[in-house]
Parts: C-alpha cells; structure tokens; sequence
C-alpha cells in the first residue's frame, strides 16, 4: 500500500497495560496483550469496520489511532506521521486537525446548546467565526435539526444526541473518524439511520471512517471488516 | 457498619487528600480565628482583675469614689461601722518610669500595718530590717519579682519614677509576688507606703479605695447598703465581682464587635465545609446507592457520612486550637495598645484559656462541620440516591431553584427592613440583625447572580467567556464558593469602608480639633491623667515661655454620671475661642453661643456620652458631687473621637466649684505669629530637660492620634485576612470538586484537539470568574455591611458620627488582592484538570 495515500497505518503495533507488581505486564484473562503485533493500512476514503467481543482490544485500537494513548511497540501512523514522535503538543494539534470522533455515549456537553456542541472543535481551535456558524447550521440541517439549534441538548432523543455529536466530529472536516460503538446506545432502527447517516456523511466529507461494532449487521455496511480477537487483528 | 466505615475511611481519605486538607484547613481557620478572638476577649480583663484581686482579693466590699478621689476623712467612718471587722486605705496611682515615656508602674499605696495579704519577700525581714522600712525608707517600693528579672533590678537598686512633673527617685526595698495569690495581676504592680505614695507621687489628704472585711455572719449587700446611706451618694460600695463587672462593661461593645466579626470566618468556613461533604458525596454516590441497595438504611448511611466529617471537625479542632492560640499571642500586644490607649486599662501580660474555651472550640469545630455536613447528608436519604446525586441534576435543581432563591433574598430584606423601620431601630442590636439578614441574602442571590452574568455569554473560544458560563452550569458547587467569597469580601470591603470613613472622619476632626500649636502634658498623663498634675511654676514657666501667645491650661477629673453610674471625663478648660479660629468642631450648638455658657457654668458633652445617656442641648448633666448630684446645664454636643466612654467640656471654674480647687494636668500652647513651632518645641525641651514632661507639636500629636487609631483596627484586619484565606481555600476546594466531576468532559476536550494549556487556561479563568464575582457582589455587600457599621451598630454602641467616605486606593488594591489569591487558588486545581488525560473517555481502560 502506497503510504501516501493512506489515512491510517498501524506497523506491528502492540499494547500492554502494565499491572503493578506483576512484572509490569498486565495480562487479559486469557493471557494475551491488549493488542498484539497489529499491522494494517486504511486507504484515504475507505470505510473500515473492526467487530470483536468485548475486550477484544476495540477500543484500544481507535485509542491508538486517534493519538490518545501510545503504543507499546510499534508504529501508528496519521497521513505518513508516526504519532509517537511529535509529543504530545503536536499529537494533540494532528488530534484537533486531522480526527474527529464518535462515540458511543455522544460525550455532549449537557450545559451547551445543540450549536454550540457542534462548535465545541472550534472553540478549542479558537475559530468561533461567521463562517463557522454557516457551517454548523449547514449540519444540522444535513442531519435534520436545523430547528434545534438552539435547544439543550438533554432535550433530544439518543438518536437525535448521536446525530449531533456526528456534526460535531465533522465540523473540522477531518482526515479520519473514528466511531466508538456509534449505535450501541440506541435501539436498532435509530441505530441504523444514524449508521446510515454517518457513512453517508463521512463520504460526502471525504474522510476515512474505522468504525468499531458488535453488529454484524452494521459492520457490512463497511468497505472491509475486520476481526479482533484477543488483541490480534484478522482481515479477510 | 462500624467495621465497613473505620476500613474505607483511609482509602477515602488517600484517594481525595486534596478536597480533606482544604476541609481541614477550613475547619481549623474559622476555629482558630474565634478561639483567638475570644482568648483575646477574656484576657482583656484579667490583667485589670488579676491587679484588683491582687490588692483586694482579701476583702468582702470596696469603697471607691464616684468623685475623681475620696477624702481620707472617709477611711474611720468606715472602720466605724458596724459590721466592718477591718478596713485599709489605698492609693493608687501609675507612675512612668523616667526614660521610658510608654512604659508604666501601677503603684499600690498601702496600708503595711492593716490586715493586708502582701507576699513580700524575705529581704524585708533580714539584715535589721522590718516592716517599718516601707514607713521609714525614703521611697521605699516593693515591686514583683517578675518585673525585677525583666529590668535587671535587684532589692536595694533605686529607679526614677515621674508622676506629673514630678519626679522620684524610689528604692526597691523588697520583691512581692503578686502572682502567687493573682496569677494574671500585672507585672507592673508595685507596693509602698500609703503615706510615701501621697506624698511624693500624689496627693496627701486624698484615696482612691478602701477595702473593708466584714465580721463573720454579716451579709455584704446589706452592709453595702449600710455604708452606701452612711457615707453619702458621693461614694459607691462595690463587692470585687461588681468591680471587674464595670471594667467588663468598658469594654463590652469592643469586645462584641470583635466576637461578631469573627463568626464571620466562622460562617464563611461552614460554606467550605459543605462544598467539600457535597464533593464527597458526589464522588461517591455510587457507593452510597450500593450500600442502600446491599440493605443499609438511611440512617446507617447518614450516620458513615456525618462520622466522617465530625471526625474531621475534631481533627480541625486538634489544630485550630493551637493556631488559635498562636494567633493570640502574635496579636496581643496590639490589642494590649488599644486597652491602654484607648480604655486605660492594664495590657495583657499574659495569656490563658479558660476551660469553656477548650469546649467552645470543640462545639465550633465539631458543630460547624456537622452543620455544613448536615444538609448533604439528609439529601442523601432520599430514596433515587443516584438520581438525586448524578452531578448535573443537582446543577439542574439549583440553576432551576435560583429565581426562587433570590425572591426568598427579596423577601427576607423587606421583611427585615420592614421590620427595622416600624420599631427594630430603636433596639440597640438592630444593627446586628441587619448585618446578619445581609449575609443570609448574599448566599441566596448568588446562584441568579451567576447566570444573570455567565450563562449567556457570547463564546466563540475556549476563554474566559467559557470558563465563566461553566460557572453556570455548575451551579449547585459554584454557588457556594461564590457565597462564602461574597460574604468574606463584604466583610473586607465594609470594614475598609468604615475603617476608611473613620480616618477621613477623625481626620477631620483632628484639624478642626488640634488647632495649637504645641500640646505639653507629662510622661505619666497617658495613664494617670487627672492624677498627673503639672506643677504650677511649671505652668507659669510653659505659658510664660519666649514666644507663646496665648495658653490653654486643662484639667482633667473622672466624674461619675447619675443615675446610670457611667464613668466619665471632665475636661476642665476656657477654651480660647479666638486662638481656635473661632470654632470648635460641635454636633450640636454654635460656637461662640457653646463657648459663652460654658463659661457661665454649663457643659459641652461628647457626641458618645449624649447617645449612650440619651442626652440633648437643654437637657442637663447629673454627676455625682462632693456633696451630691451636681445639674450642669448642657449648652453643647462636641464631636469627640477620642473615647468612647464619653466625656464633658467644663469651665476651670465650675469644676473647682463641684470639687474644689485642683491642679493643672496638661497645656496647649498658641505662639505668636511668625513664631517657628520647630524650632520652640526644640527650645521647650532644653529649657524642661529633667522635668519629665512630653512636649509636642501639633503635627506630632496628629501623626501619633492616627497611629493609635491605625492600632486599634490592626486586629479587624487579621479578622478580614483571615476569613479571605478560608474563602480563596473555597475557591482551590471548589474548583478541585469541578475537576473530578467533570472528568469525561476534560477528556473530551483533548479528544477534541485542546491543549493542556487550554485547559489550564478554562480552570484558572473559572478560578478568575470566581474571584471576579465575589469581589462585585462583596462590594455590594460590603457597601451594605459599612452603612450597618457606620450609622448603626457604631451609633448605637460607640456613639461616634462617621462620615461615609470612599478610600478607593485601598479598595482597590484589596480587590486586585483578591483577584491575584483566586488566581493562585486556580493553579494547583488547573494544573491538576490540564493533566486528564484522553484515555478517561475509553471503555477499555
């Protein structure tokens, strides 16, 4: 795979939780690291969806990838950039740059208007501008809550929280989302509209989406599934 | 539960160190600050006692004089009556010692051949001596072995004393321990001679007291009353009880006023204390819903929650007693200099704390922490715990609950001012209830406060327009560090503005008032006032000297009001109208018109002595004579700041009428035009070298007036510091307590792409915003609190006007000081907050 046009790479990455006063190793019920000599490249536009039981090492993984947390060994690249090297000022600027994120409890700040929740990335950008505004109007609407702006957003429903943390993701235009059981807080028929939603947006923008899931269903709507299973990855 | 309690506390306690320190130290701050005042408060009194017990313990009744002194002609109708086993004469009068202008003997003129109790040394027995040397020793003293040992003086050393401007060379002819029977007596008490006393240092012929003891079986109220109606109105019959009760009641409004103010700190610390239980159980209702989900009931849980603060209260107690007690010590001289100054009572020479005080400061620490524990723990017993203490809907509640709140704010202050305007004002403590309904409405409108200016900030940024509208939404934890900093900053800002009206006030008053240009009295005056006499070729000298003008001899007597009994000063003086400018600074009367009656035989008194005796121009002043009650005319009311025990502006003439003739204590020069003040108070003091008089110039005594002035207030101002640090402390407690709460949302941020200077940044502005609006609604409060010191609580227990006025330098370098200590108390919180890290959000941790 040409690195050039690859949003995301991982080179033999692996994570270990180390477990006081066992050798500095923490070892998952069956033995296994969290993530074990993972190695993979996601093309710039792709939809990737990674399904595993729980504490198969998902989360872990999109930890990795959107800069949060380091490898054990290994090497996690964003667009050619190993993450591990800049530190934590430049990661934390790739993070607010190049990822937006998804996750499975929306992670709204409930004292912020359905707006000013979507703003969130720019206010930490420090762009709360005109245009910005035009933007976020312009998501809602896209996702069908245009005349929620202003509302609180303990006011919505799960599936109307998940469609604004996705605006919320895409505001920056990001290289890369990362979704985090996106529909695991919702029932199935909301969870499917917003999955449908977030692949349909996330093409629209242009980013490459690695979604994690426990559905089989949803994880066919990906371009590639993969598995992880005890902290190792299996691709078709 | 005992067991599930005693084996989680410690965990508790290592897991939030932070939040229980700050607890701590809010408990052991509003401690110690009143367990220092109130050591102060008792101790005020005792060295006074200590003396009186230590000359007079041993009687049943004293005599003393409601006349400046009593004739010894007195002394053998007392030993006459019936039911008087024995009786002694004293005299008692404070002598300076030559050299150290500040620094004062009390000298006890005894009787050594009445049945006195006098724990005299050895010395006096031994080498041929007996107890006639005090008769037969020129200037015989005995002075305390604990003033030998601090000045370096053994028995046969001579010191030179000054009473007036009298000087006297005494000899220590023998130590006595006072503080054998009178542990807290003064160290400065010296016994000689009744007659030597007289003689050298006083007047002969004249008493201050005499002690009686009663026969066996004699009742003392009856044989009080006995004596009363057989020496005459003139005289005033006292128990020792009833003695230290008239010096306790000197000081009762100085004394009042400190106790009130510190309770403020006290106030402000129960505030920390809640936030930090309300933090407690919001970290943990988690465990709390389990425990009630496992079968706990309430009370089991309720009980875990107030056994862990009362065992912080104790451990608060633990330390706030000794920091209490070092806060004394490092402020009693101060208070000392205003007792003297200002009360002319004994300084406080050493320290003790009573029992009561050890359970007072258990009741304050404990109580104070079960009070503030108390509300978040009756929460706590409702039955949805996890609903009920999920973070935000405790926010929810209160952001819905603060309209309510600042109604019920509005409600109570009409309700109090209703209450103040159709009847309160006319009690005396209507100030205090004001103050109090002050700081309860603070708190209330804190929470509308906050959203009225947070929650609808513009933001566009995660500035400081962000951190103050998450103030609003937290409102349930940022209200109350806003309440306790509110309440902390209207008690600095009220008294800098009434401390800053009094300066500009007696400012004023100084120089409408000091209009001499050089004021002589003598070393002793300070503390012996009428019994300092200045002699009077000294006088004739002084008024006769090179370049004076004109002169103001003045005569100084203590006069006792009826029927009330209240001490007061006559300041026998013919004012020199025309030297003064024409005018003397009057409440009440024209000058000139004040000036002409007194001369004919009426008073000007202070402003103090009409209020607290209901006093008017027309009415008259009824003191005590000789011979019985005197009426003087009142033709005047003068501003007066100099006391607030009151005093009376009289002519020479009539107080030698009331009490015969009498000596000059003090004069006030006029020069002559041209004349340099400089320069003659210079030529006064080579002309007087030896003569142990204090000469100053008018801007000496105006700079010296200020000082004791500045001295009297020193202590309010570790009061105000004081509680300002338990609030900041609030603002570090406060702003830990958002940092653990908001745990996911920190995390978000840096999934987000926010820096940790970013976050730094939100806290230490939240911190900023904290101290921002508790400066703006203290000054609201703190105008509120200066207008209830100014005309009312002063008013009505000093007597005083002060005139508001606005020292804007020193407010605004207090708010800018405030601004700075929320600033600092944002940094270890912010540091903290900018740390969580991203991974807080991951399930798979």
């Amino acid at each position: 795979m040409n690195p050039a046009i690859c949003a995301l790479e991982f080179q033999s990455v692996s994570k270990i939780y180390p477990q006081p006063g066992r050798n500095g190793r923490f070892a998952l019920p069956d033995g296994r690291y969290a993530l074990r000599d993972v190695s993979f490249a996601v093309p710039q536009g792709a939809t990737v969806a990674v399904v595993g039981r729980s504490g198969s090492g998902k989360s872990t993984l999109l930890n990795l990838a959107g800069g949060i947390d380091l490898p054990s060994s290994g090497r996690v690249l964003l667009d050619g950039e190993d993450l591990a090297l800049p530190g934590d000022r430049r990661r934390t600027l790739l993070r607010r740059e190049k990822i937006g994120f998804v996750f499975q409890f929306f992670h709204l700040l409930p004292h912020l208007s359905v707006a000013d929740n979507v703003a969130l990335p720019e206010w930490i950008a420090g762009r709360g501008t005109a245009n910005v505004r035009r933007r976020i109007a312009g998501l809602l609407e896209r996702v069908g809550l245009a005349d929620r702006l202003a509302d609180p957003v303990q006011k919505l429903s799960g599936g109307e929280m998940q469609r604004v943390a996705i605006c919320r993701a895409l505001l920056r235009q990001p290289r890369l989302l990362l979704a985090d059981e996106p529909t695991g807080s919702l029932d199935d028929e909301n969870g499917r509209l917003v999955m449908d939603l977030l692949l349909e947006l996330a093409r629209e923008e242009g980013s490459t989406l690695l979604f994690v899931t426990h559905s089989r269903e949803l994880s066919r709507l990906a371009d590639e599934i993969w598995q992880l299973q005890s902290g190792r990855l299996e691709r078709p | 539960m005992t067991g599930y309690f005693l084996k989680t506390l410690w965990v508790h306690v290592r897991h939030g160190k932070t939040l229980y320190l700050l607890t701590l130290a809010g408990v052991a701050l509003g401690v110690a600050t009143v367990l220092c005042i109130q050591i102060i408060n008792r101790n005020a009194l005792s060295a006074f006692v200590g003396s009186v017990r230590a000359v007079s313990g041993h009687a049943d009744l004293m005599v003393v004089g409601r006349t400046p002194d009593l004739p010894e002609s007195l002394y053998p109708r007392v030993l006459a009556t019936p039911g008087v086993a024995a009786a002694w004469p004293l005299y008692r009068i404070d002598v300076s010692l030559t050299g150290r202008r500040d620094f004062f003997l009390e000298i006890a003129g005894v009787d050594f051949y009445a049945p006195l109790r006098l724990p005299l040394s050895a010395e006096l027995f031994t080498g041929g001596h007996s107890l006639s040397a005090p008769l037969t020793t020129p200037g015989w003293v005995a002075v305390t072995p604990a003033l030998a040992a601090d000045m370096g003086w053994q028995v046969g050393d001579s010191l030179r004393v000054s009473s007036g401007s009298r000087a006297a060379r005494l000899r220590i002819g023998a130590l006595v321990d006072f503080q054998r029977f009178a542990p807290l007596a003064t160290r400065k008490l010296a016994v000689m001679d009744i007659a030597q006393a007289q003689s050298l240092l006083g007047t002969p012929g004249r008493l201050q007291e005499i002690d009686v003891k009663l026969a066996a079986g004699v009742d003392p109220q009856a044989m009080s009353a006995r004596l009363a109606a057989r020496l005459g109105p003139a005289v005033q019959v006292l128990s020792p009880e009833q003695r230290r009760n008239e010096a306790a009641g000197l000081l009762a409004a100085f004394r009042l006023n400190l106790t009130a103010l510190s309770l403020i700190s006290l106030f402000v610390g129960v505030f920390l204390i809640y936030s930090s239980v309300q933090a407690a159980l919001v970290r943990r209702r988690g465990e709390f819903g389990l425990l009630r989900s496992l079968g706990a009931t309430t009370p089991q849980v309720v009980g875990i929650i107030l056994a862990e603060v009362v065992g912080l209260g104790i451990l608060g107690t633990a330390i706030g007693i000794p920091l209490g007690w070092w806060a004394a010590k490092q402020n009693v001289a101060v208070v000392s200099a205003t007792l003297t100054n200002i009360y002319l009572l004994e300084e406080i020479e050493r320290l003790r704390i009573p029992p009561l005080l050890y359970l007072l400061a258990v009741g304050i620490g404990v109580g104070g922490a079960f009070l503030g524990a108390l509300l978040p723990a009756l929460d706590i017993s409702r039955r949805d715990t996890r609903a009920l203490l999920a973070p935000f809907t405790l926010h929810e509640k209160t952001s819905r609950a603060a309209p309510h709140l600042a109604l019920a704010a509005v409600l109570l202050s009409a309700a109090a001012l209703g209450w103040f305007l159709l009847g309160g004002r006319a009690l005396r403590w209507s100030g205090f209830v004001l103050g109090f309904v002050l700081l309860i409405v603070l708190p209330l409108l804190t929470p509308l406060f906050i959203r009225l200016f947070c929650a609808r900030l513009p933001v566009h940024s995660l500035g400081f327009g962000y951190s103050l509208r998450n103030l609003s939404a937290r409102l349930q934890t940022s209200a109350f560090a806003l309440a306790s900093l509110a309440v902390a900053v209207s008690m600095l800002i009220g008294i800098t503005l009434l401390i800053g009206s009094f300066r500009a006030t007696l400012q004023t008053w100084i120089d409408q008032t000091i209009r001499a240009d050089v004021y002589v009295t003598s070393e002793s005056w300070a503390r012996a006032g009428g019994q300092a006499v200045l002699a009077p070729d000294i006088l004739q000298r002084l008024t006769s000297f090179p370049g004076v003008a004109a002169a103001e001899p003045v005569r100084i007597a203590r006069a006792t009001v009826y029927p009330s009994g209240r001490r007061i000063g006559l300041t026998g003086l013919a004012v020199n109208l025309a030297a003064r400018g024409g005018h003397i600074p009057l409440y009440r009367g024209e000058s000139a018109e004040v000036v002409r009656r007194i001369a004919a035989g009426a008073v000007s008194v202070s402003e103090p002595l009409a209020r607290k005796e209901h006093l008017a121009v027309g009415d008259s002043l009824a003191i005590y004579g000789p011979r019985g009650v005197v009426r003087l005319p009142i033709a005047g009311i003068s501003y007066d700041y100099s006391s607030e025990s009151g005093w009376a502006l009289i002519h020479p003439a009539t107080l030698e009428r009331i009490y015969g003739p009498g000596p000059v204590n003090s004069v006030t020069l006029y020069l002559k035009p041209g004349i340099g003040t400089g320069a003659t108070v210079d030529r006064l003091k080579a002309a007087f070298a030896g003569v142990p008089l204090v000469i100053r110039s008018n801007r000496q005594l105006r700079t010296e007036i200020l000082e004791i002035f500045d001295q009297t207030f020193a202590i309010t101002r570790i009061l105000q510091f004081m509680a300002l640090l338990i609030a900041i402390c609030g603002i570090s407690l406060t702003l830990i307590i958002l940092a653990r709460e908001r745990v996911a949302e920190l995390a978000l941020y840096r999934c987000l792409g926010a820096r940790r200077r970013q976050i730094f940044g939100v806290f230490l502005g939240e911190g900023i915003g904290l101290g921002l609006l508790g400066s703006l609604l203290g000054c609201m409060g703190g105008a509120g609190l200066a207008a209830i010191l100014i005309f009312l609580i002063n008013r009505a227990y000093f007597g005083w006007t002060i005139r508001p006025a606005w020292p804007g330098p020193e407010v605004l370098r207090e708010l800018l000081l405030i601004l700075l200590a929320a600033a600092v108390a944002s940094i270890y919180p912010a540091v903290r907050a900018s740390r969580t890290p991203a991974t807080e959000l991951s399930l798979e941790r």
